[in-house]
């Protein structure tokens, strides 16, 4: 891997010396371990090509202005096979042996855990885009950012939507059951507990909190379940297997509850593969095609999704996952951080990073003192008639939601 | 004698040596002694007592989790610090994360020690693949059971405290735990295997009911064993939790498929029930894994799969027994090379 980056480096920078203008920028290198094999390979795929996606980018509007030279990005990939021991190895290979002074971060909540006290251990930046379990902020972490929202607030929204339909039919919010099944990882238990915390305030009733194994491929006993005590609210979370396990099942099992929401459905493509199974479940997202952000290098979000799935035709037929525009807008983050740094110095950049209060087509950027973005919402789209429509929070939503599923 | 001490000299040196010779593999040299000491240690009961567990990982994750929990119990309470909605960020002192590791690594191996104690007279009353299999059930219902501790932080696993010390310096502290732990043990096993005891877990390879019909009390032999190769493990647990700042069970403390087999392979490949096989596999299989997981991204598990068939059906005795095969001489064992004619 290494020596063919070096020689594909070395060719590429004999073939552009003799040419080009716009090309004599230098290259600052990033590292970043992902998950390419292993459970999370369809969304370590998925930032992975939100990285490239954003340098080409970011290469194609001048590069990342430091004084009076210009900077491209370069990333390098090792496989951390979803995996946390591996990450951490790789992530201490990277710094230590390739000498990388600045981290994009890894695919999954568990390994961010995994690989955040390596960069913290030697002072790495790590702007990461995939890591959203709260447990990450509340180590005292100086280097680590994330550009998303945590994952507490994935489905939390749900559960006041389901408050709302209650009160508009005559019912007290707390008559309102909830069945939860989430798989058995720190992403997941995040999303469990904010759920917990939603139905707690209203005096839900949580009638099912079961884990699911990871690497979930059936979930036929708890939805037998599901189907005998008939809560109204089932809450499913897993990853994109998750997410393909439980709109298949709950198709197949004919699971008739009012409301259904998980997460990943973009990145399952669960529209594509499922069709009329997926109608009328309720997906969280970070973000969203459709809202009105906007920056100078990717234009709107509309714009982001048009040419992205230019570049990678094999998304031509399916949503532009949320795990793709995070990961291009913690590219960003870097670009920007650079520019206002003014210098390669890794602690300067850290400052800067930290200093980040960014418009951008994902959505508004500014850290929290323990690194997790604060200002941007969560929004939950309901997939109605093959569309994801946004219909929380209330300020964004654009389309009434379908209650109860019919 | 005197080459030999001299070899042994040289490898010390080496191994003291070696993070200072090549800092930035520091990490790499590590986990290579990680390697030979869960192959030794499974060599101890699947080569020279003829019991192949696969359950050994069991004791690994065992000794992360009592490693953990004693460096954070001294001080915090555990059920708050893996609490991963908590909002207090909890800070630790110099002082508090070495007495942390200086009590938390011989704690997770006596641990494991008592385990073993526990659990062997309950497993030792099966024999080849059924308790192959059993000890792997073992750990696989370990993982899943810490996974849904809560006290334990469930799937969320546990963060580590984190070292006061500069990096540098403590990547190289980390290699010197596992390092010594490794001379430790093969001094231990060189003088181990030497002993009337030695030879009673050899006899109960041979023939075991022969052993016992000999006087040996073989249950207690390999409880015995068992239990001290736990206590090795657990350390070494202990010390990749250190290492590894955060862990989850199933992926990283209870790894069945990973670690729990390598340690197999490793000693597959250097020979069963040797003194040097399993180092000398160890040593091979890292390196084997670092070059194919490197350059050959991809097909890293596909090169694994092939090393394993062709140890399996060409090199059954692994590398020290090819070699007793054809350098017969290397070994002390002198052959008549003219025929039975004198």
């Amino acid at each position: 891997m290494k020596i063919r980056d070096i020689l594909l480096s070395v060719t590429a920078a004999a073939a552009l010396g003799t040419s080009a203008s716009a090309m004599e920028c230098e290259t600052i290198t990033l590292g970043a371990a992902i998950s390419l094999t292993g459970k999370y390979a369809t969304n370590g795929v998925h930032a992975q090509n939100g990285y490239e996606f954003a340098i080409t980018k970011i290469a194609e509007n001048g590069g990342v202005q430091i004084g009076d030279k210009c900077y491209n990005f370069d990333v390098i990939y090792y496989d951390d096979e979803s995996k946390g021991d591996r990450g951490a190895t790789l992530a201490e290979r990277l710094i230590q042996q390739d000498g990388v002074q600045y981290m994009l971060g890894p695919y999954s909540s568990g390994l961010t855990k995994a690989i955040a006290p390596i960069t913290e251990k030697y002072g790495i930046p790590m702007v990461e885009a995939e890591g959203a379990s709260r447990s990450l902020f509340n180590q005292g972490y100086k280097y680590l950012f994330a550009v998303l929202s945590t994952s507490e607030q994935y489905l939390a929204s749900a559960i006041t939507l389901a408050a709302e339909r209650a009160t508009a039919e005559g019912r007290d919010p707390s008559e309102v059951t909830v069945a939860i099944a989430v798989e058995n990882d720190p992403f997941s238990l995040d999303i469990r507990a904010g759920v917990m915390e939603d139905a707690a305030r209203y005096g839900m009733n949580v009638i099912i909190d079961e884990k699911l194994p990871r690497d979930l491929s059936d979930m036929t006993a708890i939805l037998t379940k599901v189907k005998l005590v008939k809560p109204d609210v089932l809450i499913v979370s897993g990853h994109s297997k998750g997410a393909a396990t439980a709109v298949r099942q709950i198709g197949e099992q004919r699971i008739n509850v009012p409301m259904v929401a998980i997460t990943h459905c973009e990145a399952a493509d669960v529209t594509g593969n499922f069709g009329d199974f997926a109608e009328n479940f309720l997906c969280s997202t970070q973000w969203a095609e459709t809202l009105t952000y906007e920056d100078p290098i990717f234009g709107t979000a509309a714009n982001y999704e048009t040419e992205f799935k230019a570049a990678y035709p094999e998304y031509a037929t399916k949503k532009v996952p949320y795990q793709t525009a995070q990961a291009s807008a913690a590219v960003y983050v870097y670009a920007d951080a650079f520019t206002r740094a003014g210098s390669l110095d890794k602690d300067a950049v850290r400052d800067a990073i930290a200093a980040t209060d960014l418009a951008t087509f994902y959505g508004q950027i500014k850290f929290s003192d323990a690194g997790n973005n604060i200002a941007k919402p969560m929004v939950l789209r309901q997939i109605q008639g093959g569309e994801y429509n946004v219909v929380a929070p209330s300020n964004f939503a654009s389309h009434d939601l379908v209650w109860p599923r019919p | 004698m005197t080459k030999n001490t001299l070899l042994y000299a040289v490898l010390v040196a080496a191994t003291v040596a070696a993070p200072f010779l090549f800092p930035s593999y520091t990490a790499f040299l590590a986990t290579l002694w990680l390697f030979i000491i869960v192959a030794l240690t499974w060599d101890m009961t699947g080569g020279q007592m003829g019991y192949n567990s696969l359950g050994n990982i069991f004791f690994y994750g065992t000794g992360m989790y009592t490693g953990a929990v004693i460096a954070i119990g001294l001080y915090f309470p555990v059920g708050e610090w893996t609490d991963a909605s908590r909002s207090e960020v909890f800070s630790v002192t110099a002082s508090q994360y070495y007495t942390g590791m200086i009590i938390g690594i011989p704690g997770a191996g006596l641990f494991c020690g008592l385990c073993a104690f526990i659990i062997g007279p309950l497993f030792f009353g099966l024999r080849g693949p059924y308790f192959a299999i059993g000890t792997l059930g073992l750990a696989i219902a370990a993982g899943e059971i810490v996974s849904n501790i809560e006290w334990l932080g469930g799937g969320q696993g546990i963060s580590m405290p984190h070292s006061p010390l500069h990096p540098d310096f403590e990547k190289v502290l980390i290699y010197f735990l596992y390092a010594g732990l490794g001379v430790v043990l093969f001094g231990f096993l060189r003088w181990f295997y030497s002993t009337r005891f030695g030879a009673a877990i050899n006899a109960i390879r041979d023939d075991e009911e022969k052993a016992e019909a000999m006087g040996i009390h073989t249950l207690r032999y390999k409880t015995i064993t068992w239990a001290i190769s736990a206590v090795f493990v657990g350390m070494a647990g202990a010390i990749s939790a250190f290492q590894l700042i955060h862990f989850e069970p199933l992926e990283t403390a209870y790894q069945t498929i990973n670690l729990g087999i390598f340690m197999v392979v490793c000693v597959l490949l250097g020979g069963k029930g040797t003194l040097w096989g399993p180092v000398i596999g160890a040593v091979l299989f890292h390196v084997f894994k670092e070059v194919t997981w490197n350059y050959i991204l991809g097909g890293q598990w596909v090169a694994l799969g092939l090393l394993i068939v062709i140890i399996v059906v060409f090199f059954q005795d692994g590398l020290m027994g090819y070699l007793k095969h054809v350098r017969p001489g290397w070994f002390g064992i002198k052959v008549d090379t003219k025929g039975a004619t004198s």
